[in-house]
Protein backbone atom coordinates (compact mmCIF):
# COMPACT_ATOMS: atom_id res chain seq x y z
CA UNK A 1 0.00 0.00 0.00
CA UNK A 2 1.55 3.55 -1.45
CA UNK A 3 1.25 5.91 1.98
CA UNK A 4 0.46 9.44 0.58
CA UNK A 5 2.62 12.38 1.88
CA UNK A 6 2.43 14.14 4.83
CA UNK A 7 0.24 17.09 4.15
CA UNK A 8 2.34 20.62 5.34
CA UNK A 9 1.24 21.73 8.34
CA UNK A 10 -0.17 24.76 7.05
CA UNK A 11 -3.10 23.04 5.43
CA UNK A 12 -3.78 21.11 8.51
CA UNK A 13 -4.05 24.46 10.39
CA UNK A 14 -6.35 26.12 7.84
CA UNK A 15 -8.99 23.37 8.52
CA UNK A 16 -10.09 25.17 11.81
CA UNK A 17 -13.46 27.25 10.83
CA UNK A 18 -14.44 24.46 7.65
CA UNK A 19 -18.38 24.17 8.37
CA UNK A 20 -19.81 21.58 7.14
CA UNK A 21 -23.09 22.05 5.22
CA UNK A 22 -25.69 20.92 7.96
CA UNK A 23 -28.51 19.55 7.40
CA UNK A 24 -31.71 17.76 9.41
CA UNK A 25 -31.90 13.92 10.84
CA UNK A 26 -34.47 12.46 12.25
CA UNK A 27 -33.86 9.29 14.14
CA UNK A 28 -36.32 6.55 13.13
CA UNK A 29 -37.60 3.67 15.78
CA UNK A 30 -36.09 1.13 14.05
CA UNK A 31 -32.54 2.64 13.65
CA UNK A 32 -32.80 3.47 17.44
CA UNK A 33 -34.41 -0.16 18.59
CA UNK A 34 -31.32 -1.62 16.48
CA UNK A 35 -28.75 0.87 17.78
CA UNK A 36 -30.07 0.19 21.80
CA UNK A 37 -29.44 -3.51 21.29
CA UNK A 38 -26.53 -3.19 20.55
CA UNK A 39 -25.20 -1.60 23.66
CA UNK A 40 -27.03 -4.73 25.32
CA UNK A 41 -29.80 -2.39 27.04
CA UNK A 42 -33.72 -2.85 26.68
CA UNK A 43 -35.58 -0.02 24.64
CA UNK A 44 -35.25 3.17 26.62
CA UNK A 45 -38.98 4.50 27.52
CA UNK A 46 -41.01 6.87 25.85
CA UNK A 47 -39.41 6.52 22.39
CA UNK A 48 -36.12 8.01 23.42
CA UNK A 49 -32.87 7.74 21.71
CA UNK A 50 -30.10 6.11 23.60
CA UNK A 51 -26.97 8.80 24.42
CA UNK A 52 -24.86 6.47 21.88
CA UNK A 53 -26.45 8.16 19.15
CA UNK A 54 -24.71 11.15 19.86
CA UNK A 55 -22.05 9.53 17.96
CA UNK A 56 -23.12 8.82 14.31
CA UNK A 57 -26.29 11.03 13.96
CA UNK A 58 -24.46 14.68 14.68
CA UNK A 59 -22.27 13.46 11.88
CA UNK A 60 -24.80 11.96 9.35
CA UNK A 61 -27.21 15.04 10.42
CA UNK A 62 -24.57 17.56 9.46
CA UNK A 63 -24.40 15.75 6.31
CA UNK A 64 -21.10 14.19 6.32
CA UNK A 65 -19.30 11.38 6.63
CA UNK A 66 -17.08 9.23 8.80
CA UNK A 67 -15.25 9.20 5.68
CA UNK A 68 -15.33 12.58 4.36
CA UNK A 69 -13.64 13.37 8.36
CA UNK A 70 -11.48 11.10 7.68
CA UNK A 71 -10.50 12.93 4.12
CA UNK A 72 -10.80 16.25 5.35
CA UNK A 73 -7.44 15.67 7.27
CA UNK A 74 -6.87 13.65 5.18
CA UNK A 75 -5.88 10.23 7.00
CA UNK A 76 -3.37 7.38 5.42
CA UNK A 77 -5.50 5.03 6.06
CA UNK A 78 -8.69 4.22 7.68
CA UNK A 79 -6.91 2.23 10.59
CA UNK A 80 -4.45 5.83 11.13
CA UNK A 81 -7.17 7.38 13.26
CA UNK A 82 -6.90 7.05 16.95
CA UNK A 83 -9.57 8.40 19.19
CA UNK A 84 -8.38 10.84 21.85
CA UNK A 85 -12.12 11.59 23.26
CA UNK A 86 -15.04 12.04 22.49
CA UNK A 87 -17.29 14.59 24.68
CA UNK A 88 -21.32 14.21 24.74
CA UNK A 89 -23.12 17.60 26.15
CA UNK A 90 -26.77 16.43 26.63
CA UNK A 91 -29.41 19.56 27.48
CA UNK A 92 -31.95 17.04 26.82
CA UNK A 93 -32.97 13.67 25.64
CA UNK A 94 -33.51 13.17 22.43
CA UNK A 95 -36.17 11.20 21.16
CA UNK A 96 -37.59 9.26 17.56
CA UNK A 97 -39.13 10.68 14.84
CA UNK A 98 -37.56 14.73 15.57
CA UNK A 99 -36.16 16.33 13.14
CA UNK A 100 -33.04 17.52 14.78
CA UNK A 101 -31.12 20.67 13.50
CA UNK A 102 -27.51 19.89 13.32
CA UNK A 103 -24.74 22.35 12.75
CA UNK A 104 -20.61 21.70 12.59
CA UNK A 105 -17.57 23.07 12.57
CA UNK A 106 -13.67 22.23 12.88
CA UNK A 107 -12.79 24.02 15.67
CA UNK A 108 -9.48 22.59 16.27
CA UNK A 109 -6.56 21.79 14.14
CA UNK A 110 -3.14 21.51 14.16
CA UNK A 111 0.46 19.20 14.32
CA UNK A 112 1.36 17.35 17.04
CA UNK A 113 4.52 15.29 18.21
CA UNK A 114 4.19 13.84 21.44
CA UNK A 115 7.00 12.61 24.21
CA UNK A 116 7.36 9.45 22.48
CA UNK A 117 8.16 11.64 18.87
CA UNK A 118 5.16 10.45 17.48
CA UNK A 119 3.83 12.81 15.10
CA UNK A 120 -0.35 13.15 14.33
CA UNK A 121 -2.36 15.84 13.37
CA UNK A 122 -4.97 16.35 16.00
CA UNK A 123 -8.55 17.92 14.44
CA UNK A 124 -11.47 18.35 16.62
CA UNK A 125 -14.89 18.80 15.32
CA UNK A 126 -18.03 20.16 17.35
CA UNK A 127 -21.74 19.45 16.56
CA UNK A 128 -24.75 21.38 17.38
CA UNK A 129 -27.79 19.26 17.79
CA UNK A 130 -31.09 21.54 17.96
CA UNK A 131 -34.83 20.73 17.98
CA UNK A 132 -36.86 22.66 15.87
CA UNK A 133 -38.08 25.50 18.18
CA UNK A 134 -34.38 26.04 17.78
CA UNK A 135 -33.44 24.76 21.37
CA UNK A 136 -29.98 23.17 21.77
CA UNK A 137 -30.59 19.57 22.87
CA UNK A 138 -27.27 18.68 22.71
CA UNK A 139 -23.47 19.02 21.77
CA UNK A 140 -20.80 16.56 20.79
CA UNK A 141 -17.32 17.39 20.19
CA UNK A 142 -14.95 14.63 18.64
CA UNK A 143 -11.34 14.81 18.44
CA UNK A 144 -9.50 12.84 16.74
CA UNK A 145 -5.31 11.98 16.03
CA UNK A 146 -4.36 11.45 12.33
CA UNK A 147 -1.68 9.44 12.66
CA UNK A 148 1.41 9.75 10.09
CA UNK A 149 4.09 7.09 8.95
CA UNK A 150 6.03 10.03 7.25
CA UNK A 151 8.05 12.52 8.43
CA UNK B 1 -31.40 8.93 45.96
CA UNK B 2 -28.39 9.33 48.86
CA UNK B 3 -25.39 9.74 47.05
CA UNK B 4 -22.34 10.63 48.69
CA UNK B 5 -18.48 11.33 47.42
CA UNK B 6 -17.01 8.62 47.17
CA UNK B 7 -19.72 5.93 46.72
CA UNK B 8 -19.61 3.06 44.08
CA UNK B 9 -22.06 2.88 41.28
CA UNK B 10 -23.57 -0.34 40.80
CA UNK B 11 -21.02 -2.33 38.04
CA UNK B 12 -23.23 -2.77 34.62
CA UNK B 13 -22.01 -6.44 33.14
CA UNK B 14 -21.70 -7.32 29.42
CA UNK B 15 -20.19 -10.99 29.59
CA UNK B 16 -19.20 -10.88 25.58
CA UNK B 17 -18.30 -8.45 23.19
CA UNK B 18 -20.57 -9.87 20.45
CA UNK B 19 -19.00 -9.70 17.18
CA UNK B 20 -22.56 -10.05 15.34
CA UNK B 21 -23.18 -6.00 17.20
CA UNK B 22 -20.12 -4.56 15.67
CA UNK B 23 -21.78 -5.57 12.11
CA UNK B 24 -24.51 -3.92 12.81
CA UNK B 25 -23.26 -0.75 14.57
CA UNK B 26 -20.98 -0.36 11.30
CA UNK B 27 -24.22 0.10 9.55
CA UNK B 28 -25.91 1.85 11.44
CA UNK B 29 -22.78 4.97 11.76
CA UNK B 30 -21.72 4.04 7.90
CA UNK B 31 -18.10 3.41 9.62
CA UNK B 32 -15.76 1.73 7.11
CA UNK B 33 -13.36 1.21 9.12
CA UNK B 34 -12.77 -2.56 8.73
CA UNK B 35 -11.38 -3.30 11.81
CA UNK B 36 -14.76 -3.63 13.11
CA UNK B 37 -16.19 -6.14 10.78
CA UNK B 38 -12.94 -7.86 9.29
CA UNK B 39 -10.85 -10.16 11.63
CA UNK B 40 -8.09 -10.07 9.41
CA UNK B 41 -7.77 -6.68 8.86
CA UNK B 42 -6.60 -6.20 12.58
CA UNK B 43 -3.02 -8.12 12.85
CA UNK B 44 -1.35 -4.93 12.38
CA UNK B 45 -2.21 -4.42 16.02
CA UNK B 46 -1.75 -7.10 17.06
CA UNK B 47 -5.29 -8.70 17.42
CA UNK B 48 -5.36 -11.05 14.73
CA UNK B 49 -8.92 -13.00 14.70
CA UNK B 50 -10.47 -10.08 16.73
CA UNK B 51 -12.76 -7.45 16.03
CA UNK B 52 -12.52 -4.23 17.22
CA UNK B 53 -15.49 -2.58 19.02
CA UNK B 54 -16.41 0.30 17.87
CA UNK B 55 -15.39 3.31 20.19
CA UNK B 56 -19.72 4.40 20.72
CA UNK B 57 -20.39 0.74 21.92
CA UNK B 58 -17.83 0.62 23.95
CA UNK B 59 -18.74 3.73 25.93
CA UNK B 60 -22.50 2.57 25.74
CA UNK B 61 -21.87 -0.28 28.17
CA UNK B 62 -20.97 3.21 30.54
CA UNK B 63 -23.93 5.01 29.47
CA UNK B 64 -26.14 1.67 30.58
CA UNK B 65 -25.03 1.65 34.11
CA UNK B 66 -25.33 5.26 34.69
CA UNK B 67 -29.51 4.20 33.40
CA UNK B 68 -29.51 1.73 35.77
CA UNK B 69 -28.19 3.83 38.48
CA UNK B 70 -29.67 7.22 38.11
CA UNK B 71 -32.81 7.02 35.31
CA UNK B 72 -32.49 7.33 31.83
CA UNK B 73 -32.55 10.96 31.59
CA UNK B 74 -29.72 11.52 34.25
CA UNK B 75 -27.01 11.93 31.68
CA UNK B 76 -26.02 15.57 31.33
CA UNK B 77 -22.54 15.59 30.34
CA UNK B 78 -19.77 12.06 29.45
CA UNK B 79 -16.62 12.13 28.15
CA UNK B 80 -14.55 9.22 27.11
CA UNK B 81 -11.02 8.24 26.30
CA UNK B 82 -10.23 4.98 24.74
CA UNK B 83 -6.61 4.06 25.92
CA UNK B 84 -7.48 0.51 24.95
CA UNK B 85 -9.12 -1.38 22.44
CA UNK B 86 -12.40 -3.15 23.33
CA UNK B 87 -12.27 -6.51 21.47
CA UNK B 88 -14.27 -9.40 20.35
CA UNK B 89 -15.19 -11.86 22.79
CA UNK B 90 -13.82 -9.39 25.63
CA UNK B 91 -16.06 -9.69 29.17
CA UNK B 92 -16.08 -5.64 30.05
CA UNK B 93 -17.74 -4.55 33.10
CA UNK B 94 -18.75 -0.92 33.60
CA UNK B 95 -17.29 0.59 37.08
CA UNK B 96 -18.01 4.60 38.33
CA UNK B 97 -17.09 6.13 41.54
CA UNK B 98 -18.52 9.56 42.64
CA UNK B 99 -16.27 12.37 43.31
CA UNK B 100 -18.07 15.20 43.48
CA UNK B 101 -21.69 16.81 44.27
CA UNK B 102 -23.10 19.92 43.14
CA UNK B 103 -26.21 21.46 43.04
CA UNK B 104 -27.84 23.55 40.29
CA UNK B 105 -30.99 24.69 39.43
CA UNK B 106 -32.92 21.71 38.00
CA UNK B 107 -31.04 19.55 41.10
CA UNK B 108 -28.14 17.79 42.57
CA UNK B 109 -25.96 16.77 39.90
CA UNK B 110 -23.34 13.87 40.85
CA UNK B 111 -19.65 14.44 39.32
CA UNK B 112 -18.18 10.91 38.13
CA UNK B 113 -15.61 8.64 37.06
CA UNK B 114 -16.16 6.12 35.17
CA UNK B 115 -14.22 3.23 33.16
CA UNK B 116 -14.50 -0.29 31.32
CA UNK B 117 -12.91 -2.71 33.10
CA UNK B 118 -11.21 -6.36 31.67
CA UNK B 119 -10.42 -8.68 34.35
CA UNK B 120 -7.11 -9.61 31.50
CA UNK B 121 -5.70 -5.94 30.31
CA UNK B 122 -7.45 -3.46 33.19
CA UNK B 123 -9.27 -1.03 32.04
CA UNK B 124 -9.99 -0.12 28.76
CA UNK B 125 -12.30 2.93 28.39
CA UNK B 126 -12.09 5.47 30.67
CA UNK B 127 -14.05 8.93 31.03
CA UNK B 128 -16.28 10.81 33.34
CA UNK B 129 -19.76 11.46 33.38
CA UNK B 130 -22.08 14.65 35.03
CA UNK B 131 -25.64 13.15 36.30
CA UNK B 132 -28.83 14.26 37.42
CA UNK B 133 -29.64 12.70 40.42
CA UNK B 134 -32.96 11.67 41.15
CA UNK B 135 -35.05 13.96 43.50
Amino acid sequence: MTIPPMPDREEIRALVGHQFPGGTYTIAHWENFLLTECTGANPLPNSQVHPAAMFHVPILGANTTIGEMFALGQAEADSSIGIESYDWELFSPLFEDVPYDITATITEADRVTNDKGRTFDRIQFVFNVADPDGNLSARSTVTWHYHRTTS
Amino acid sequence: MNVNIGDDIPEWDMPSVRRERMRTMAAILRDPNPVHWDDTSTGRYGFEGKTINQGPLGLSYMVNMLHDWAGTTSIRRFIMTFPQAVLSEDHVIARGKVTGLRDEEDGTIAECDIWLHNDERGTLLKGSAEVLLPG
